[in-house]
Formats: C-alpha cells, sequence, structure tokens
C-alpha cells in the first residue's frame, strides 16, 4: 500500500504542524515563490507550468497553462481566484488541504497570481469552512507579516493584495462564474458563456479561476522542476492527485497517488477495500456528477482520459464505493434530491427536469409507483442533458442512467405488483 | 396561517422578514438614541470599513457584511437589509435578492444551537437516514424547525465534504464527525448544559417555529433555491405576489382578501365569451 501512495502535497499531514510558516519554510516553503519574483518572470514561471502539463483538479481537467494563456493582452487589470467552494459529493480534498497546510495554498496562488501578472487575488472559501477560513486567515496574517504578501514582496516592488472570500451555502457558487457572481454580490448564477472568465470575469476583467489543489502543485512543480510532474503518469494527464475515497470501505480518507494508478489498487491497496463479508457493486470515480463504473472496469487507470473513456469521469477526484448493501434507488434519490436542491433556477431543464425526477423516484420509493416511471425517468434525465448554462442540470444523468442499466432490477422491484383477486 | 410561497424539497426558499418584525427604520442621517441596531452599527464601523476596503468595487462586500450583521444579530434583521444596502450603494430589493440565495444567511431568527445534519451520499451509505431520524426524535422537532425553548434548529443540508468520517454534521458550523445514536445525545446533552466548546449563536429575538417557509406539497414545480415558482406568474393572487404583498404592507391579513381576487378573476376567466363559443 505504502508505494502506491505518493505524499506531495500531504507530506507532513499529521506529522508536523503546517500552519505555522516557520515549520511550512523549513520545508522549503515560500522559497518558490522567492525564486519566481526575485529571479524568473512571469512568462517563465506560467511556462513552467504549461510545460508541467498539469491539468484543473477542480473537475473540468482544463489544462492550467492554456487556461492561463487565454488573457488577452489589453493592459486591463487581471484577476486570480482561487476556488475553494468544494461542495461536489464525495469530495474532501480541499477541506483538509485548507485545514492542513495552508501556506501551500498562499504559494501557490500567488505563483500564479505572479504568472499572470495579477496584482489582486481572492480565494472563495466555501461558507461551512468556518474553521478552515480562520485557519487561513491566521496563515495570511503569518505570511503578511513576513512580507510575502501585499506590497513590496520580497522587496521586489512587486503588489499582490490578497483578500479571503467567504461564500454562504451554494453549491453552484463552485462554477467558476457563478462564483465570480457570489464574489461580486450577486446571486451566484452561473454566467452564459463564451466570454470565458479569461477574457470577462471578475468586474468584467480578465480572470482566472483555479481550484486550491491545482495551484498547490505550483510550488512543487516549480521545485522540482515540470519534468518531474509531466514524467508521472500517462503523458496527456500527468502527475499526482489527492483522491478522496469514501462510501464502504474500510478506510475512508485522501489518499494521494500517482495518476494512472488503477481503481482496483485505489479502492484495496489505499482504503483497505471493502467491509468484510461484503462484495463489490460499483464505484462512482469523480463525485456526485460522475457516472458509476462496475466490476469490469476496477483495472482502468485513474486518470482523467481513461476513466473518461471507460464513460464516466475523474471530476474533482471523489471515489464513492457501493458494496452489496446498496439500495441504488436511494443512491440515485439522494442525488437527484441534490442536483434538485441546488439548481440556482435559471435555466428550466435543470430547475424542472431535476425536481420531476426527483419526484417520480419520490414516488417510487414510497411504494406508489407506476410500471413507466423507471423509463419515464430514463427519459427525463437524458432530455434535460447538454440544454444548460452550466454542467448541474448535465450532471443529473450520468449516476442514474448508468445505474440503471446496471440494475433496473432494483428499480422495477420498488414499483407494487398488481396482487392476483381471489376468484 | 404561514405564507404559501412555494419551496423546494429542502425548502430553500427566502421568506422574506418575519411579520413579527418591525419594518427597517434605521437611517444613515440620523442615530436612534437607544436602539440596539444604531449601537451595533457604530461598534461594528471598523469592520465594516475594513470589509468594503478589501474590494475594487464596494457590493463585493454585500455577503461579507451580511454575515457580520448574522454574527452580532443572529440573523440578518432588517435594519441590517437596509444599512448593507446604504453600505454597498445598491437597493435593499438588491440586498434581498442576493441574501436569499444564500442557505447559510438567516433572513429570521434562529436557534442558539444550528445543527445541521448532511444527507448526502456518502452520509447516506454510512447510515445518516436512520441517524437522522433518530436525531429528530431526540429533538422532538423536523427538518427547519426550532425548538420551543428557541434553543436548537434542525436542518439537512447537502455534502459537508467530510466523507471520510461519516456521517457527519456541523453545529454553529463546527464540525462533529463519526456520529452513532449515542454520540448525538452526549452532543445534545452538552449543549443543553452549557458543557461544549461551541459557542451558541447571539439571539437578539426569539426564534419562531421554522426561519424558512414550509414546503408546498401542491402539484407545482418548487422552482430551485430562492427562486418562486415558475409557475406563479407573480402578482397579486399567487403566492409570491402575495408574499410580496405582505413584504411591502407588513400585514398578514392582506392574504384573506388577495385570495377572494384570485377566485373573483379566475371566475370571470372562464364565462364564455360574447358569441357564444
Amino acid at each position: 500500500m505504502a508505494d502506491v501512495v505518493v505524499p506531495v502535497l500531504t507530506a507532513g499531514i499529521g506529522v508536523r504542524n503546517l500552519r505555522d510558516i516557520d515549520v511550512y519554510r523549513a520545508d522549503g516553503g515560500y522559497e518558490q515563490l522567492r525564486r519566481a519574483v526575485l529571479e524568473l518572470t512571469p512568462k517563465e514561471v506560467a511556462d513552467i507550468c504549461s510545460g508541467s502539463n498539469l491539468r484543473g483538479r477542480g473537475g473540468a481537467g482544463f489544462p492550467t497553462g492554456r487556461k492561463w494563456s487565454f488573457l488577452p493582452n489589453n493592459g486591463r487589470p487581471r484577476y486570480m481566484v482561487c476556488n475553494c467552494d468544494e461542495a461536489e459529493p464525495g469530495t474532501f480534498k480541499d477541506h483538509m488541504l485548507l485545514e492542513e497546510t495552508p501556506h501551500q495554498i498562499i504559494e501557490g496562488i500567488l505563483l500564479g497570481a505572479y504568472a499572470i501578472g495579477c496584482d489582486h487575488a481572492f480565494i472563495y472559501i466555501r461558507g461551512e469552512f468556518k474553521r478552515g477560513y480562520e485557519i487561513m486567515r491566521d496563515a495570511l496574517e503569518q505570511a503578511r507579516a513576513a512580507g510575502f504578501v501585499g506590497e513590496n514582496i520580497f522587496g521586489s516592488r512587486k503588489n499582490i493584495a490578497f483578500t479571503i472570500h467567504r461564500g454562504a451555502g451554494a453549491y453552484i457558487c463552485g462554477e467558476e462564474t457563478g462564483l465570480l457572481n457570489s464574489l461580486e454580490g450577486r446571486r451566484g448564477e452561473p454566467r452564459l458563456k463564451p466570454p470565458f472568465p479569461a477574457v470577462k470575469g471578475l468586474y468584467g476583467e480578465p480572470t482566472v479561476v483555479n481550484n486550491v489543489e491545482t495551484l498547490a502543485y505550483l510550488p512543487y512543480i516549480m521545485r522540482n522542476g515540470a519534468e518531474w510532474f509531466a514524467k508521472c503518469g500517462p503523458a496527456r494527464s500527468p502527475g499526482y492527485k489527492v483522491v478522496s475515497i469514501s462510501g464502504h470501505v474500510v478506510k475512508p480518507g485522501n489518499y494521494e497517488v500517482a495518476m494512472g494508478t488503477t481503481i482496483r489498487q485505489l479502492i484495496w491497496d489505499c482504503a483497505g477495500g471493502l467491509r468484510p463479508g461484503r462484495s463489490f457493486r460499483g464505484v462512482q470515480p469523480g463525485g456526485g456528477s460522475s457516472a458509476c463504473l462496475f466490476e469490469e472496469h476496477l483495472d482502468v487507470p485513474y486518470d482523467f482520459d481513461s476513466v473518461t473513456k471507460a464513460g464516466s469521469m475523474l471530476g474533482s477526484g471523489a471515489m464513492v464505493v457501493f458494496d452489496d448493501t446498496t439500495d441504488f434507488v436511494k443512491a440515485a434519490y439522494t442525488l437527484i434530491r441534490f442536483f434538485s436542491h441546488e439548481s440556482c433556477g435559471q435555466c428550466t431543464p435543470c430547475r424542472e427536469g431535476g425536481h420531476w425526477i426527483q419526484r417520480t423516484l419520490e414516488r417510487l420509493l414510497a411504494g406508489g409507483g407506476l410500471d413507466s416511471d423507471v423509463d419515464v425517468i430514463k427519459s427525463a434525465a437524458h432530455q434535460l442533458t447538454g440544454l444548460n448554462l452550466c454542467a448541474l442540470g448535465d450532471s443529473i444523468e450520468p449516476f442514474l442512467a448508468s445505474v440503471i442499466s446496471r440494475y433496473e432490477d432494483q428499480f422495477r422491484a420498488y414499483v407494487p405488483r398488481p396482487t392476483a383477486v381471489a376468484s | 396561517m404561514s405564507i404559501g410561497i412555494d419551496s423546494d424539497a429542502a425548502g430553500g426558499i427566502h421568506p422574506g422578514p418575519d411579520p413579527g418584525e418591525a419594518v427597517a427604520t434605521w437611517s444613515p442621517y440620523v442615530v436612534r438614541a437607544g436602539e440596539p441596531f444604531d449601537a451595533l452599527y457604530a461598534q461594528l464601523q471598523p469592520d465594516i470599513e475594513r470589509l468594503i476596503a478589501e474590494y475594487e468595487q464596494k457590493r463585493s462586500a454585500l455577503i461579507p457584511l451580511a454575515q457580520l450583521f448574522q454574527d452580532h444579530e443572529g440573523y440578518v434583521s432588517a435594519d441590517a437589509v437596509v444599512a448593507i444596502a446604504y453600505l454597498v450603494g445598491e437597493s435593499a430589493a438588491a440586498v434581498e435578492s442576493t441574501i436569499s440565495f444564500y442557505t447559510l444567511l438567516y433572513r429570521r431568527p434562529v436557534g442558539k444551537y444550528m445543527i445541521q445534519f448532511c444527507r448526502n451520499l456518502p452520509c447516506m451509505l454510512n447510515g445518516a437516514d436512520d441517524l437522522m431520524a433518530y436525531a429528530r426524535g431526540r429533538l422532538g422537532i423536523g427538518h427547519l424547525e426550532t425548538t420551543g425553548d428557541g434553543l436548537f434548529s434542525y436542518e439537512e443540508v447537502e455534502c459537508l465534504a467530510a466523507c471520510d468520517r461519516a456521517p457527519c454534521a456541523q453545529v454553529n458550523l463546527e464540525f462533529v464527525y463519526d456520529l452513532t445514536p449515542e454520540r448525538v445525545d452526549a452532543l445534545l446533552a452538552e449543549l443543553r448544559d452549557g458543557r461544549s466548546a461551541i459557542d451558541p449563536l447571539p439571539q437578539t429575538r426569539k426564534p419562531g417555529r421554522t426561519w424558512k417557509v414550509e414546503q408546498d406539497t401542491g402539484l407545482k414545480s418548487p422552482g430551485a433555491m430562492g427562486v418562486s415558482s415558475p409557475n406563479n406568474a407573480g402578482g397579486i393572487g399567487d403566492a409570491s405576489g402575495r408574499a410580496m404583498f405582505d413584504l411591502i404592507v407588513g400585514r398578514p391579513q392582506y392574504e384573506q382578501r388577495s385570495d377572494e381576487r384570485l377566485l373573483r378573476e379566475t371566475t370571470l376567466r372562464v364565462e364564455p365569451s360574447e358569441n357564444g363559443h
């Protein structure tokens, strides 16, 4: 097991108090920021990131260097926003990183901000992470006192302001344009794209929104070189990944592995496998929005392209494991209720579709379902996909469709059978 | 009688101000002697200025300001809404609009301990359904309700990002992990006796039975979080129109009148036209 887990971001967690700036600096912390600001041009930092082929860890897996390259050179102010609005069902990596290693995140954000040439960086922290917010606030004070944040960083005459913004409870604010609206003091409703945030983002200016984990890898890529990251795992989605494993496993938790580790290794070697006497029924490889994978997919390498090829997605890297005690109708209902609850209500297919599928499942679970319900649910979920401003509506179908195709009998079993009339 | 605004399954709907709450009378130009809100406003002035200075545009401070007032009043009061509107240079309606979107901003008073159980998939796989039923039984209240003594509010929420230690919950946004019925009992006892390390929320007014509006079970789509039903066109005569009316007038008795008007209008619409069709 130990040889599967490769601690990079997670190194030292639970061993050293990395919330203390001195402990983080003893590990080489803030060295890369100093080097970047004093010795490298922003373009050189961005090139190192592009060379590492780092892909976004927040869900979409978009190459980070490419995202930065979309910023127009129009002389307008630019913004760097770090997305710490983690709320995807099954994901808890950013929660851990925020509470355990805030300085790593600050350094990553500042490196990104320097690379794109922005002078005001934000971190948007989910409202529920009150403790994480306090830890980040204290860490930022330490970094400010040390002269790493704010004006004249490392005596370089470079200024990067840093604002911690707390959300107030809305899953949709994890969508980047919803997040920007929320940061502007509006309802967190996603915007029509294009224009993408890189062109028109916060306050209408070019903006980059990156996930916590994505940015936290930057100091290590700078330290060990782009090659180190790019050479690890498959060439098209290389590097390391913190995988949150939960559900029916013996040791749920965050495990940092090289991309391309198989799903089987993750479940059995890292998370200790299933509970005694239980058998495997499925796994969601990428949070609540991803389709369920089954026994035949256990040897799929865990990287963006392979998981997509297997018919699901890597998403935010959250594995939810199901054993033979799982009621997949209830599981599907739980997720549909979530999407229905978190829909911002702008797009009719998502707002209405999610709600009606939820109600149909509710009726089915209550024992009042019809034979046609299963087909209606399937068809409704399929029809609402692709018609929404953001990915939330499109997240309703994958899990539902995948478990209906495999465990349709479980759904049908909820339909009450007509009792024979005694003659 | 509650206002019949449609709400989604979790009741994530903005109920507007409490009918019992005073209409906002705060003004930036007059200091009302002896008013707690005016004293609070003066006390928070440094924090307010610091928050607004964090951003290039004042409106960005809207949510942080609402959180600031809620941290001191326990909820976002009518005076606070007007004050925030003044501070960020927007209308009170714009402030209400934003606040209504977010589940952690309360427009009505809540209990001293807001207990939020996660009901999402990883917790559900680890027995959250039974655990929540147990907690509801112990508290004697349901989803989105506050106990009669104003001590506990109970809500079932979506994924709290602590799935490795499921089932989990938050009390006043502090995590409690690995819950079992015994731990729920111990937690509630600690909170009741004041032995817990978790600080109570401030409570400047006595909470009602719920801080949200109960679920509409009619055959209507609820709209999503904070969005009134798309089947309600708005205006006097439908639920959201009535709520708006109450919000403006501040008196619940208009509910009766708008119901009557709805009846009359419906009758008018089904009358046959002159040429007999």
